[in-house]
């Protein structure tokens, strides 16, 4: 059995002596170039799509008005954060006048 | 090799008729490095044709310090190797999945591999080899399939590979171990 077994790892390993190469089947240039231009012809699709005068123009309107957005988006939340900051202010100065031990204990003129 | 340097520069002009004279006289080469390595009649077509579209692309980043069959067999074994990369992971997203009830197939193993190279009487044996090949780690399979499919020198897969001679030596001493202990599990289960 274990001669056996040796016997056709021996033959499995030797199979691959004196193969002949592989060839490519007929027309491979002619199905090279033609993904070639496939290939070509979609990058070239995209990149004159983008080129075209209306899509530049509707490209840079959409990124100015993104960033315009963003700009007013900011400011606004700076404004409404400093007004409460100024609420804030004012409670405290409020409770550090009503907390002042004094004046709750002399409450009479 | 003055040919081989003419036809170069003419392609890094992107001289068509230059592309396809190159193409033609390293097609069979390319393809049959990838068939060795994938296994896959389609996937060595494929791979063959994204070598030759990369040569086109990048032939300006030939120096021309190597021979140009040693950088298109570099190209060859990367692309291939990438794109047995990309099954496997594939493989085991779609296993992973199939676990998850989210993909009832299973991914089959593939099918038995002929190489069209191999003589008649040696093609039940070569079918079993390469199935112990696939196991290989990628070193020690691109060295193997260089030297056996391709009959390339140890000198040769060295610069192929950019490993020393004895580095090569040993790495085809390890796959032949390795294929060695692939077979007999094979033939173990096989002959019971």
């Amino acid at each position: 059995m274990q001669k056996n077994i040796n016997h056709k790892i021996q033959k499995a390993l030797d199979s691959l002596d004196g193969m002949d190469k592989a060839s490519v089947k007929p027309f491979f240039f002619a199905r090279l170039e033609a993904r070639m231009n496939s290939e070509k012809s979609i990058w070239g699709n995209v990149s004159s799509f983008v080129a075209r005068p209306a899509i530049a123009f509707a490209c840079i309107c959409f990124i100015i008005m993104v960033n315009a957005a963003v700009i007013f988006s900011s400011a606004k939340s700076n404004a409404v954060s400093s007004s409460q900051n100024d609420e804030i202010a004012t409670v405290d100065e409020y409770s550090q006048v009503s907390s002042n031990l004094f004046e709750f204990v002399n409450t009479q003129p | 090799m003055n040919d081989e340097r003419e036809l170069i520069a003419l392609l890094k002009k992107k001289d068509r008729k230059a592309f396809k004279i190159i193409v033609e006289a390293w097609q069979d080469m390319v393809y049959n490095t990838a068939l060795g390595l994938l296994q896959n009649a389609e996937d060595a077509e494929d791979t063959a044709q994204e070598v030759f579209i990369q040569v086109y692309d990048s032939i300006l980043t030939f120096k021309e310090e190597s021979k140009f069959s040693t950088w298109l067999y570099r190209i060859t074994v990367t692309k291939s190797l990438d794109l047995i990369r990309k099954k496997k992971r594939k493989k085991r997203f779609a296993f992973v999945q199939s676990l998850y009830g989210k993909n009832d197939e299973l991914v089959n193993d593939p099918s038995d591999f002929f190489h069209p190279g191999v003589k008649l009487e040696n093609k039940e044996n070569a079918v079993v080899l390469f199935k112990a090949v696939e196991k290989l780690p990628a070193n020690q399979k691109t060295a193997f399939i260089l030297n056996k499919t391709e009959g390339l020198s140890y000198g040769e897969i060295s610069e192929i590979m950019k490993l020393s001679g004895s580095a090569v030596d040993a790495l085809l001493q390890r796959a032949k171990k390795n294929l060695q202990t692939h077979l007999k599990e094979y033939y173990e289960v096989a002959l019971k």
